[in-house]
């Protein structure tokens, strides 16, 4: 349809103090969590092993949230969308979180590149003892991973901030030939994200468990982000909108399609959970297996049962009906919820590697590395450090949000903007 | 009432904005109520009804003979058909796709090709059912596969079998299919029917009544109309999802090296998108011409299936990496011979030939905007993509059976003269009811490309 | 507006091959309008007047008339997801009670339900009742087919399908009234109006008798299989089965231990031709197949007490072995413990004493038997001849069974040196033991 709105003229559209005050609310959950973290974590008395596997869970939440909107911002440019006009400054201004989460990213890749062992197994003396993993050590090298994060992090760095770049220029000149520059960077754009996504959860995730490995990983793992980076959305506009800005040119249409996207991702990452799931345990060969034998059976079995539940069957019938979608509480209700499961996620698909078994054989003992020996010996576990790092990562992605909430929280002068402003559903 | 009194009634309006839906009834509804079809369109349907004739032939082998007149053996014991099969179902995607995945995400420059692509959706998947219908051996017993009371007591299908599931995903698929396209056109039979009710024809506004249901265009059935479009649309995209992801699962399920790997259900469903979105153009490039349909299906909507060709052929390749790298990561040797042997074996040259250059290489034409506006080259890069497309479901199916565990299996595939028949006879198939379609039912959405364009908002003040 | 009411009441009045018909009552009044934008100004005007009987008519769906003419959302979503939550419980039930319940299916001994395998049915079962839902549902809710209907009396009204927008209010509408309708149509901007009239015969809204005859006729013939099916279920039959395809239930072939006329002793068997020998098969060497010494003398045939002197040269043996000599060295030991243990072991024991695994197990469930024990000093098998034992071997005894169709002759005789080999052994004195490990050993 093509109706046009022109912009309220009451609207506040500009950003104000809103983005500082963002950015110091993050900074103070960083520094009290932070500090109670490096507390809990010390106290647990494992060389920090716990701390850190919560660390890069809370990592990895963080990050999937703004990878999320990144690919948001280029699929819009792509396909000349129409609805997300509107809401486009607020998704570069999360993926403007890229930076500060690279860097907070370094909490945990110093270490391992400067001999941590009890993070990453493979980076442990002992899995050179298993033919498996040693097989894969030149690719698992401490200095070639360290290598690498930085890569991805300034791939992703220059394509995020090459589009909100770009995006407020045109609210300076009003020049529509640069929405066609960045809808001809979309393409190339979208390609580097593709490959530099799928690697960043391969390398980040998989190797936790160095053995197990599956072609499906990073494409599960984009679904579920983008689960969590609509919510997050969703939050963030309501939170602008209690703040006087943006209450006229966002509305249940809007809101409406965010939640389509929560939703259809929602079933996305089932679909591929389930693919990896259905193939491996269909398959039934050891070497795949055991990663699923370990969150089957014994504690994490609960856990599983939870990611079922709460992450796929209940908000997958209830953002089915158009009302959950439109009604502000009732949405505001599921994003808060998606993004806890998107976190437990997160835990499930990485804690249970926690847990190192050594073996002995005879006289010799061997350290096995994660999800080895009998089930019975792993346990959730569950610590309160894995939640105030989880806290530290929320704070510093509205740090890195906060920068990017300045000037307009809308293109202005975006040519389609008058037909994002009239969206209306079928 | 005459022709000429039915188009005096309509100039007696001389509102512009009916004059526009006036004139996208004509030039769709021309396609059908031309007296005489154009030449090449029967040269076309002919060459079809050969290859058609073939086809039946060879299947008339293949049923009285049994398939050992196929080339498959024991060790390649899916090859040409199987390939063929999902070769087809790959294309039938791309129908289902413009139809259902671009309606949900508002893409307006569906509503030119959604219909001939949900009819070549059907056609594609009626070709495609042929092929495990006759691996079967002994077609006749198909209906074992319901789960009918017998006389042998308690005989029921094993559904834990990935083929019990294709079974289902299909037949879901073909009704779904058949069901979505028929009740997208009951507005447009409608249409048919008016026109040749002004002309006088009673058998024909009788055929196209009946078929229409005695639709009136009434507010309130277009209302619930919309909503179930609507929803079959969001039906038609999860299925389209689970169908090729089925069809992956008859691999992946297995433990065989280069059929068991995770990537398999996304990776089938972007190929299928890929080649679906390929053949619509082979078909539709030259059809255009044939119809005079260029102001209907423009070079913008041409443009825009060459950039959904470079955006599913890059996933594709995507996933050809991810196999490989994660071939050799896993450390395991026989899923790293098998991907080497791919590339350098006795099959190499589908390999690069067909899979590489087809799926690999040609996307990349399609950063040009020359090439995008070329439509004989954009045409002769569908081919080779059908072509790579088919090459790589080859690849999966009979060259990693040819190469299994032990070397004592090994085998080599050479297909006989019933292979290409019954495929050929496929192709002929789905062209001749392809270029009947075009000549008998509407071949445009007629409600929805008035519906899609400005005058659809004609007469609205300061809304 | 002159034209306009020239063309009330013509309504049945079409040059299109008709007879000119008659009107019955009056349906309704219908108005043409320009545009879509009119239309929907038009239909808020009725709404606002009232009016609930009327309807749109318009060749697409027309934006924003919903809200105008104050259409209530359908319930049909709901109707679809009741058919599709229904889909995936039958498609889980289905597979449940075919593979699960009426017939377990014993696959490598996994369990008989395992829902992830059985989650692609129920889901494409989900998908494809929510489909019909929706599809059959529309039309049912939107009262379709409907062939006849007042409205297609009108050639003006054909025009609804290509660039025609009216509004049809209805007689049966409680506000109704000619004049004043009317006016209110032609009020919001009308570019024509005009009577509807249903049709004066009803016997024209029927469905021709033919048509009734042809569904009747072929629905009854459809049963007809059903009927079939269900008298057969229903009564007893000493007929055998009808085999619609008979496939491979009946083949023209003979099988073994039958009649058949064809032979003079009427048997299927043929047998045997007397004095010949498969090839290969001619164990001429008595020694070495048999364990038994020919002798010319009073004693007649004897067990062997040594061993053959050498392999004979038949096809039948591996070719390295052929017409070799035999000899009792480490080589032929080694190759008698490996198939000792293989094949005698379960029931005597590795150390021969008659206790293997068979009789541990005979122990633990209460019972009281032993194989026996082979090198017990007193026992026979000590005395045995050679021969003998390789017949035994061969050809079983008492509850034992004959290996000789398991093990070969030659690996039978290596199994004999290999006994003899464990007497000896087991039988023991400290002197056998070399002088250097006596002092090892006490």
């Amino acid at each position: 349809m093509s109706l046009t709105k022109n912009l309220h003229p009451d609207e506040k559209y500009k950003a104000g103090k809103l983005g500082t005050t963002m950015t110091l609310v993050g900074a103070a959950i960083v520094a009290s969590m932070g500090i109670l973290s490096i507390i809990l974590g010390a106290a647990h008395g494992d060389h920090f092993k716990r701390f850190l596997y919560a660390y890069v869970i809370g990592w990895s939440f963080a990050v999937s949230l703004s990878i999320g909107m990144l690919w948001l911002v280029l699929l819009h440019h792509l396909t000349r969308s129409r609805w997300s006009t509107v809401v486009r400054r607020i998704a570069e201004a999360m993926t403007g979180a890229f930076p500060i989460l690279w860097l907070a990213g370094l909490g945990f890749i110093l270490p391992v590149l400067f001999g941590y062992q009890d993070l990453y197994f493979w980076a442990n003396p002992a899995a050179k003892a298993d033919p498996v993993i040693a097989h894969k050590l030149s690719w698992l090298s401490p200095s070639f991973f360290a290598l690498r994060y930085v890569i991805y992090g300034a791939v992703f760095i220059a394509i995020s901030s090459y589009f909100a770049k770009k995006s407020r220029e045109q609210d300076e000149s009003g020049d529509p030939k640069i929405s066609v520059t960045l809808r001809r960077a979309a393409g190339p754009g979208m390609i580097l994200f593709a490959f530099t996504t799928y690697l960043t959860w391969l390398d980040i995730l998989m190797t936790l468990a160095p053995r197990w490995y599956s072609t499906i990983f990073g494409v599960t793992f984009w679904g579920s982000g983008n689960i969590g980076a609509f919510a997050a959305l969703g939050l963030i506009v309501l939170w602008l909108q209690r703040n006087g800005r943006l209450v006229h040119s966002i509305n249940e249409e809007h809101y409406h399609d965010i939640g389509k996207w929560m939703f259809a991702f929602t079933f996305f990452w089932a679909y591929t959970a389930f693919s990896q799931f259905m193939l491996q345990w269909y398959g039934n060969m050891p070497d795949e297996t055991n990663w699923y034998k370990y969150r089957m059976f014994g504690d994490w079995q609960w856990v599983t049962i939870a990611m079922l539940v709460g992450y796929w069957a209940f908000p997958f019938v209830f953002l089915m009906s158009r009302w959950t979608k439109r009604i502000v509480p009732s949405l505001v209700f599921f994003a808060v919820w998606q993004l806890v499961f998107h976190w437990l996620d997160m835990y499930w698909n990485a804690m249970p590697q926690y847990d190192w078994t050594t073996i002995s054989h005879g006289s010799t003992t061997v350290n096995a590395g994660p999800l080895a020996g009998p089930i019975a010996m792993h346990h959730v576990g569950f610590t309160p450090v894995d939640i105030t790092c989880w806290l530290v990562f929320i704070g510093f992605f509205l740090m890195g949000t906060g920068r990017g909430l300045k000037g307009n929280l809308i293109p202005v002068k975006d040519p389609t903007l008058g037909l994002s402003l009239a969206h209306e559903q079928l | 009432m005459s022709e000429a009194t039915a188009e005096a009634h309509g100039e007696g309006n001389q509102g512009k904005a009916r004059e526009h839906f006036r004139n996208i009834t004509r030039d769709v509804a021309w396609v059908a109520e031309a007296p005489k079809p154009h030449p090449l369109w029967l040269v076309a349907l002919g060459l079809a009804i050969v290859l058609f004739a073939i086809g039946i032939w060879s299947i008339y082998v293949v049923v009285t003979r049994g398939i050992g007149v196929w080339g498959n053996s024991n060790m390649v014991c899916w090859a040409w058909d199987i390939t063929n099969f999902v070769w087809w179902i790959g294309i039938g995607h791309a129908g289902t796709l413009i139809s259902a995945v671009l309606y949900l995400t508002r893409q307006q420059w569906r509503v030119s090709i959604n219909r001939s692509a949900e009819a070549m959706t059907i056609f594609a998947v009626m070709a495609a059912g042929i092929f495990p219908l006759l691996h079967t051996g002994r077609p006749w017993f198909a209906w074992w596969m319901i789960p009918l009371p017998n006389d042998m007591g308690s005989m029921w299908p094993q559904f834990r079998s990935p083929l019990m599931w294709d079974v289902f995903a299909v037949t879901t698929y073909l009704t779904t299919s058949l069901l979505f396209w028929y009740m997208g056109m009951v507005p447009d039979l409608a249409t048919f029917r008016d026109r040749w009710a002004m002309r006088g024809d009673k058998v024909r506004a009788m055929i196209y009544g009946v078929l229409a249901l005695g639709w009136r265009g009434s507010a309130r059935q277009w209302h619930r109309y919309e909503r179930a479009y609507l929803i079959l649309a969001g039906l038609a995209t999860p299925l389209v999802f689970s169908v090729h992801s089925v069809v992956s699962f008859d691999f992946a399920t297995s433990q065989l090296p280069g059929w068991h790997t995770t990537i398999f259900p996304p990776y089938f469903v972007a190929g299928a998108i890929y080649s679906g979105f390929a053949m619509v153009m082979t078909l539709l490039l030259p059809l255009r011409y044939l119809f005079n349909l260029k102001h209907i299906i423009t070079q913008a909507h041409i443009q825009a299936m060459c950039r959904v060709m470079m955006a599913t052929g890059m996933m594709v390749t995507l996933a050809y990496g991810s196999e490989f790298f994660i071939a050799w990561y896993s450390g395991n040797e026989f899923e790293q011979f098998t991907f080497l042997s791919r590339v350098f074996g006795p099959f190499w040259w589908t390999w690069w030939w067909m899979l590489f250059l087809g799926n690999v290489v040609t996307p990349h034409f399609f950063w040009s905007n020359w090439v995008r506006n070329n439509n004989y080259v954009i045409w002769i890069l569908c081919i080779l993509v059908n072509i790579g497309m088919w090459g790589e479901r080859f690849v999966i199916i009979a060259v990693s059976l040819a190469r299994s565990f032990l070397p004592s299996a090994w085998a080599y595939y050479h297909p006989t003269r019933y292979d290409v028949g019954v495929f050929v006879g496929t192709i002929g198939m789905f062209l001749m009811f392809f270029l009947l379609f075009f000549r008998f039912a509407p071949v445009i959405a007629i409600s929805e490309v008035k519906g899609a364009s400005d005058e659809a908002h004609a007469g609205k003040g300061g809304h | 507006m002159s034209d306009a009411h020239e063309a009330n009441g013509n309504g049945g009045d079409a040059d299109n091959g008709h007879e000119p018909a008659a009107n019955g009552a009056l349906y309704g009044i219908l108005a043409e309008y320009d545009t879509p934008g009119e239309l929907v100004e038009a239909a808020r005007k009725v709404r606002d007047a009232g009016y609930t009987e009327f309807d749109c008519y318009s060749p697409f769906p027309v934006h924003g008339i919903d809200p105008a003419m104050g259409i209530k959302r359908t319930i049909l979503p709901l109707v679809i997801f009741i058919g599709g939550f229904s889909g995936a419980v039958g498609g889980l039930l289905l597979q449940w009670y075919c593979n699960a319940y009426s017939w377990g299916w014993n696959i490598s001994g996994k369990p008989t339900w395992s829902i992830p395998a059985n989650i692609p049915i129920a889901y494409e079962c989900a998908i494809l009742l929510a489909v019909l839902s929706s599809f059959f549902g529309v039309w049912a809710f939107n009262k379709l087919p409907q062939v006849w209907h007042p409205l297609f009396r009108s050639d003006r009204f054909a025009r609804v399908t290509d660039d025609g927008f009216f509004i049809g209010i209805e007689k049966a509408d409680s506000r109704f009234d000619a004049d004043k309708t009317k006016a209110l149509l032609e009020g919001a901007g009308s570019i024509a109006t005009e009577n509807i009239y249903l049709d004066p015969d009803p016997e024209n809204k029927k469905m021709p008798k033919w048509i009734m005859g042809i569904i009747i006729a072929s629905t009854a013939f459809a049963l007809v299989p059903f009927a079939i099916a269900a008298k057969a279920r229903n009564s007893k039959s000493s007929e055998p089965h009808i085999h619609i395809f008979p496939d491979m239930d009946f083949q023209p072939k003979f099988k073994s231990d039958q009649a058949n006329d064809l032979f003079p002793d009427g048997r299927e068997n043929r047998g045997e031709i007397t004095n010949t020998v498969a090839r290969g098969w001619l164990e001429d060497d008595e020694v070495f197949f048999h364990g038994i010494e020919h002798s010319t003398g009073d004693a007649g045939d004897s067990w062997t007490t040594g061993f053959p002197k050498q392999y004979p040269d038949s096809p039948a043996l591996p070719p390295d072995l052929r017409g070799a000599p035999f000899a009792v060295d480490m080589k032929l030991l080694e190759r008698g413990q490996n198939r000792f243990n293989i094949y005698c072991t379960p029931c005597h024991g590795y150390d021969a004493h008659g206790q293997g695994m068979v009789p541990t197990r005979v122990r633990a469930g209460g019972g009281n038997w032993d194989a026996r024990n082979l090198v017990d000093p007193k026992g026979p098998v000590v005395q045995m001849p050679n021969g003998q034992l390789f017949n035994t071997v061969s050809n079983g005894y008492a509850k034992m069974m004959g290996y000789a169709a398991q093990i070969p002759a030659w690996d039978r005789w290596a199994i004999v040196a290999y006994v003899r080999t464990l007497e000896r052994a087991q039988n023991a004195s400290h002197e056998d033991i070399p002088a250097t490990e006596q002092g090892s050993i006490k």
